[in-house]
């Protein structure tokens, strides 16, 4: 299930898409949905910081210890890749903040930070290709992957919704995103 | 003594590396740095000259030790395909050995299957 407030091309002062992890597969009730629920961690990290590794490491050795195995290994994928992202492409001006959120069905991680219209609408677009067809996109991302390049957000993106099928979840307020990948606990 | 066996193993904090045998190589543990090609690519790149120069017909990566990676690390293995996919003389099967166990793996391998099916090999142990 995937949900549109606005055009999501355009950046607004509130914008919501949702990507769900299987293209084509059928939705299932609450798929796609905004997870809200208890906040199980919260970590805030200073952009620019060298944050990834350790709040990576603390948030899989949670998740490993408080969920399912293999529900633990995707939110690990999920929380790395997100927060490589915010930390490279977030605006420094800002904090980032992790989450561990569940609900009665759901578990994700969200990720939030500031950035650019630019990178908002860059981010969009990447969640747009990944709708419509996330292996594709995923084996495109893979081809054009060299050593040495720019670091790309957009492979971290699809290995969250396809490698590990989770379904990714993006908000704008303003020039604040949160980007959530859940999946059923 | 092969070549394949004399590389240098890099060391590296989150991940073990063992040569075990003339054509196979170990990796485990996780590769969370930012930049894992500093430790990896020129190693991975040293394994297949050497795999040439040894004229080996198969090399085995056991990756099934890694719990977890990077994308950055994805790209490793995309180059390391690549390099073989692109060579012009005799060229080896590089023989991927991964886990049914560790979520990450299991999309990873068969679409870098689906790039270069002509020189890779999957394997999976549980």
């Amino acid at each position: 299930m995937s949900t549109y407030d606005r055009n999501p091309s355009t950046p607004s002062s509130s914008s919501r898409l949702a990507v769900a992890a299987s293209s084509g597969a059928p939705s299932r009730p609450g798929e796609g949905a905004v997870l809200s629920g208890r906040t199980l961690l919260r970590v805030i990290c200073t952009a620019g910081s060298g944050a990834l590794e350790y709040t990576h490491a603390f948030v899989t050795a949670y998740t490993a210890d408080h969920l399912r195995g293999a529900v633990a290994q995707r939110l690990s994928v999920g929380a790395y890749e997100l927060l490589s992202n915010a930390l490279n492409f977030g605006s420094v001006s800002s904090d980032i903040v992790i989450e561990l959120i569940e609900s009665e069905s759901f578990v994700g991680v969200r990720v939030a930070n500031d950035a650019i219209a630019a990178r908002i609408s860059m981010l969009t677009e990447h969640l747009l290709k990944l709708k419509t067809n996330a292996e594709q996109t995923f084996l495109e991302e893979l081809r054009r992957s060299v050593t040495g390049g720019i670091p790309r957000p957009m492979l971290g993106l699809a290995r969250v919704s396809h490698e590990v099928g989770l379904t990714l979840d993006l908000q704008v307020q303003d020039r604040r995103v949160s980007v959530t990948a859940q999946c059923r606990r | 003594m092969s070549q394949f066996s004399s590389v240098q193993v890099p060391k590296a904090e989150t991940i073990a590396i063992q040569l075990t045998a003339p054509n196979q190589v170990k990796l485990s543990g996780t590769i969370t740095q930012k930049d894992p090609a500093q430790d990896l690519a020129g190693f991975f790149k040293a394994l297949h000259t050497a795999a040439l120069a040894d004229k080996l017909s198969e090399v085995r990566a056991d990756v099934s030790g890694l719990t977890f990676v990077n994308s950055s690390a994805i790209r490793l293995f995309v180059d390391w395909a690549t390099w073989v996919k692109n060579e012009r003389g005799q060229r080896y099967t590089l023989r991927f050995v991964t886990s049914r166990n560790v979520t990450w793996q299991k999309t990873s391998f068969m679409a870098l299957m689906s790039l270069a099916k002509e020189v890779l090999a999957l394997e999976h142990v549980t």
